[in-house]
């Protein structure tokens, strides 16, 4: 049986981990490097590394540092960061990355989604959807000024076959008040491709509320790691108490 | 020595820091003297089934590989893509030919409310024992959207389920394959790494 997945994210701002509230107000956290070899020891299902301020201060993404990251890792990874070419996911996948993690390239250039899928195939694309509520509905978080609702965004890159949503809801990020259930259960029944949810867990029952009231099979987090004493191990050990599939 | 392929196909980096890891001498190389020289072939990749042939082909590999597998039978390991490249026959994205050392068929995973790609960490059902002693663990990290259906079921070395039964693992005399990633399995993909290379080198 499929297990449901625990992910670790880092997010990156060019000088160490950071951690933001709503998408602002980055709080310095860490050493990636050393982050990655602690989730590597505790056997963490995989590891998503964002480097979150690359695009907008118009820099490549640091290949030594993501290869140093990666090379601590026996477990699937996944990299994102001002990827606009192929020959940027080429570097990375060179280095041992599983999968790329693309958004802003992903906003305003939708042939070049299905190009990187055409090359590389749907498994390794996932895309990273930044949701915020505005009145009655959805919109993409960005910082380049579009306009763009998330369910016309999320169809867009069904279209071009991608492998992944990485969904983040922007309100609930970094608040440790549990998840956005009501964004989980619409994207989840939306797709026929894995999501990953990320935004707003801060303790143990945030963990399994998400997965009862929702059919998520993966969750991406970072506070709770940094913040309370809870590891992914002891989500899943939880999970566990209300019989949903964990690699233990 | 291990030759692990390199035919721009991905993740040879994963597959050489697992070898490097359990001590296993390997080189990524597409050179075919280094190939030939090599005790053991590993092919890993990622992408699609037409691609990889094409990337094959374009270095003559194909030809090399067959006869270096299928005629001085040196032990091969394949991984996800060179797990599927094995078979007759590719689908993805339309019908092509494959190394077709194993009669068999790559088809797209098409069940009602499946998530497709498969990805994840999935227990393996293990049928034929002869590499998976001494694990340590059952779960493995599979990524892919198509998978082996082989012609004869007595090459499948294990299933793994996911809507339905899927083949895991073939393996045919000096031939073994996974369509599950060990290098990106933690100590599961190690141990079965181990006992694959401290079984071939024996």
């Amino acid at each position: 049986m499929l297990k449901l997945r625990i992910i670790p994210i880092l997010t990156f701002n060019g000088f160490g981990l950071v951690k933001t509230k709503k998408f602002a107000n980055p709080r310095m956290v860490g050493n990636p490097v050393q982050a990655a070899r602690v989730y590597n020891s505790r056997g963490v299902d995989e590891l998503v590394f964002l480097d979150i301020t690359a695009t907008e201060q118009n820099r490549k993404i640091n290949l030594k540092l993501v290869s140093d990251v990666i090379k601590e890792c026996y477990m699937p990874v996944a990299i994102g960061g001002n990827i606009t070419s192929i020959e940027d996911i080429n570097a990375l996948l060179k280095i041992g990355a599983d999968k790329v993690v693309i958004k802003t390239k992903a906003l305003t250039d939708t042939d070049f989604i299905k190009q990187a899928v055409s090359f590389f195939g749907s498994q390794c694309i996932t895309i990273a959807v930044d949701a915020y509520k505005s009145g009655n509905e959805y919109k993409i978080f960005n910082k380049i000024g579009l306009e763009i609702g998330l369910d016309e965004f999320i169809e867009k890159m069904e279209l071009c076959k991608v492998g992944e949503f990485v969904l983040a809801s922007v309100d609930n990020d970094g608040m440790m008040d549990g998840f956005d259930d009501e964004l989980v259960r619409h994207v989840v029944s939306k797709v026929n491709v894995p999501v990953i949810a990320v935004g707003g867990g801060g303790n143990l029952i945030h963990y399994n509320e998400l997965f009862a009231k929702t059919e998520i099979e993966a969750v991406g987090s970072a506070s709770i790691f940094y913040f309370t004493q809870y590891t992914p191990l002891d989500i899943k050990e939880e999970l566990r108490k209300i019989n949903k599939p964990v690699r233990l | 020595m291990v030759a692990i392929i390199d035919y721009n196909m991905g993740n040879v980096a994963s597959v050489q820091k697992a070898l490097n890891f359990l001590n296993i001498p390997s080189v990524v190389t597409n050179n075919h003297k280094a190939i030939s020289d090599s005790d053991f072939i590993l092919l890993p990749g990622v992408g699609s089934f037409r691609q990889g042939m094409e990337n094959l082909k374009r270095k003559e590999l194909d030809k090399l590989l067959t006869d270096l597998v299928m005629g001085e039978k040196k032990s091969f390991l394949g991984i996800c893509l060179g797990m599927q490249l094995i078979a007759k026959k590719g689908t993805e994205p339309e019908d092509c030919v494959g190394l077709d050392w194993v009669e068999g068929t790559i088809v797209k995973i098409e069940e009602q409310n499946l998530r497709v790609p498969h990805m994840g960490w999935n227990n393996i059902d293990i049928k034929k024992q002869r590499y998976f002693d001494n694990l340590q663990g059952k779960d493995f990290y599979f990524i892919h959207s198509y998978h082996f259906i082989p012609d004869n079921k007595d090459v499948i070395a294990a299933t793994v389920e996911y809507g339905r039964e899927l083949v895991a693992a073939v393996q045919k005399e000096n031939i073994f394959a996974t369509q599950f990633h060990p290098e990106k399995s933690q100590v599961a993909g190690l141990s079965l790494l181990k006992n694959y290379f401290d079984y071939v080198k024996a």
